[in-house]
């Protein structure tokens, strides 16, 4: 097992986005955290690259992420309100692609704040 | 009521000699706020670190941010709008009924001695959370809270920052900002953005059922949400792009799921203090990333017929 050493990682789990944890992974797991708090600890910790969900779901049967996909587009191309919810723990360029999908739509789009 | 004063964590760390934090629990929410942003460091201009620093939390309750503090105000829940209403009459000189500060559960001499010492320091700065800006009075109530931090700038420097919960919200602002001119809560269901919080914000939205598909990412609204918004989730089709299977996909049609933001997929994230900073994903993920899905959901919307009338048919028919 190789450890893999990686300084100044960024931590998003709240929104002190501390940007100086030393993580110590060996390609699959995180196994190590420095500096990190007990959150940031929790959330290196429990997210691992191991395959552990379906691809994708549809209806609750597993599907795969091309059916998925256009099974989507056509349910959001349907809908004359659609929403789109969320935003908050996903990176701005994923947040500006979902921008550019709600005004595709003719979405409401909406974000954590306004809770 | 509008703008916000406000400044970088860096500036509070080797600046502020009085801080505020109003609303909110760190000690447990945010564990590193005090040790690498505001009380506990060692400044440019606060060789002393903690003693050269006043730290005041003003809660419902005691907390395990108290023991952190060097006063505690005890405010009677609802209570935060009036209390911030007699500050600022107080910054002002102005005066103020002790039957009617009574009522919030302080008494004046209270505020007038937190007031003093706003006026005394160099660099004051209010951190709000939620506790705050979700209870009674709500936006009015970081309204307030914001004007009073720009009022107390015809005394001193002083500025005013949200605690922000989750990694990136400070970032779904700013998209939102600069791609719409809004924050959050932006129709777009008439081909340009339309701003206006209770109307088209999620929670009303779901509650009264006013839409008729939802598309969420990086949210579990499915354990959130009150339950007729839950209700709206699972009638209409729902479809999520999570890491994870949630709540949410539960009672989705459609769930595909993603790679963790930071530690799998790289990008950008912004700090509470609007400051972006770049991650550094370590793991390979053997799933896509949000960003990668939503293309591919826009370019299979992209082959649909658009939405809005297209301009040679506009000035057809209705007149």
């Amino acid at each position: 097992m190789t450890v893999t050493i990686t300084q100044h990682a960024t931590c998003t789990f709240c929104g002190c986005v501390c940007d100086d944890i030393e993580l110590h992974d060996d390609g699959v797991k995180i196994i190590k955290t420095k500096a990190a708090c007990s959150l940031g600890t929790s959330w290196f910790l429990n997210h691992t690259a191991e395959r552990l969900y379906p691809d994708a779901l549809i209806d609750g049967k597993e599907a795969s992420v091309d059916d998925a996909v256009e099974v989507a587009a056509e349910y959001l191309h349907r809908a004359n309100m659609p929403l789109v919810y969320g935003l908050s723990n996903v990176t701005c360029e994923a947040q500006r692609e979902a921008v550019s999908l709600a005004e595709k739509i003719g979405a409401v789009i909406d974000s954590h704040t306004s809770l | 009521m509008g703008g916000k004063v406000s400044c970088t964590l860096g500036e509070v760390k080797n600046r502020a000699d009085f801080i505020l934090y109003w609303g909110g629990n760190p000690a447990e929410c945010h564990p590193r706020h005090f040790t690498k942003y505001t009380i506990m460091q060692k400044g440019k201009f606060l060789p002393e670190g903690r003693k050269g620093r006043t730290m005041v939390l003003v809660d419902i309750r005691e907390t395990m941010s108290v023991k952190a503090a060097d006063i505690f105000l005890q405010v009677r829940p609802g209570k935060d709008f009036e209390v911030i209403t007699a500050l600022r009459a107080l910054v002002k000189g102005n005066r103020v009924d002790t039957a009617l500060v009574e009522e919030t559960g302080l008494k004046l001499e209270q505020l007038q001695d937190l007031v003093d010492r706003m006026k005394r320091c160099k660099f004051g700065v209010i951190f709000f959370g939620m506790g705050l800006s979700m209870t009674r009075g709500k936006h009015m109530n970081s309204a307030a809270v914001l004007t009073l931090a720009a009022e107390m700038n015809a005394f001193t420097k002083f500025v005013a920052m949200p605690m922000r919960g989750h990694g990136n919200v400070a970032g779904a602002d700013m998209v939102l900002r600069w791609t719409t001119g809004y924050p959050f809560g932006v129709n777009l269901c008439r081909g340009f953005p339309r701003f206006n919080p209770g109307e088209f914000s999620t929670v009303d939205l779901l509650v009264r059922g006013d839409i008729d598909a939802a598309f969420v990412l990086g949210a579990d609204p499915g354990a959130t949400m009150p339950q007729p918004g839950i209700d709206t989730l699972a009638r209409v089709p729902t479809i999520v792009l999570d890491p994870k299977v949630t709540h949410t996909s539960r009672l989705a049609r459609v769930h595909i799921t993603t790679s963790v933001t930071g530690i799998s997929s790289p990008g950008t994230a912004y700090r509470m203090d609007e400051v972006p900073l770049p991650l550094r994903p370590v793991l390979k993920s053997p799933y896509p990333s949000d960003e990668e899905v939503v293309r591919r959901i826009i370019a299979a919307v992209d082959k649909k017929t658009a939405w809005l009338p297209r301009p040679e048919t506009m000035s057809s028919g209705v007149a």
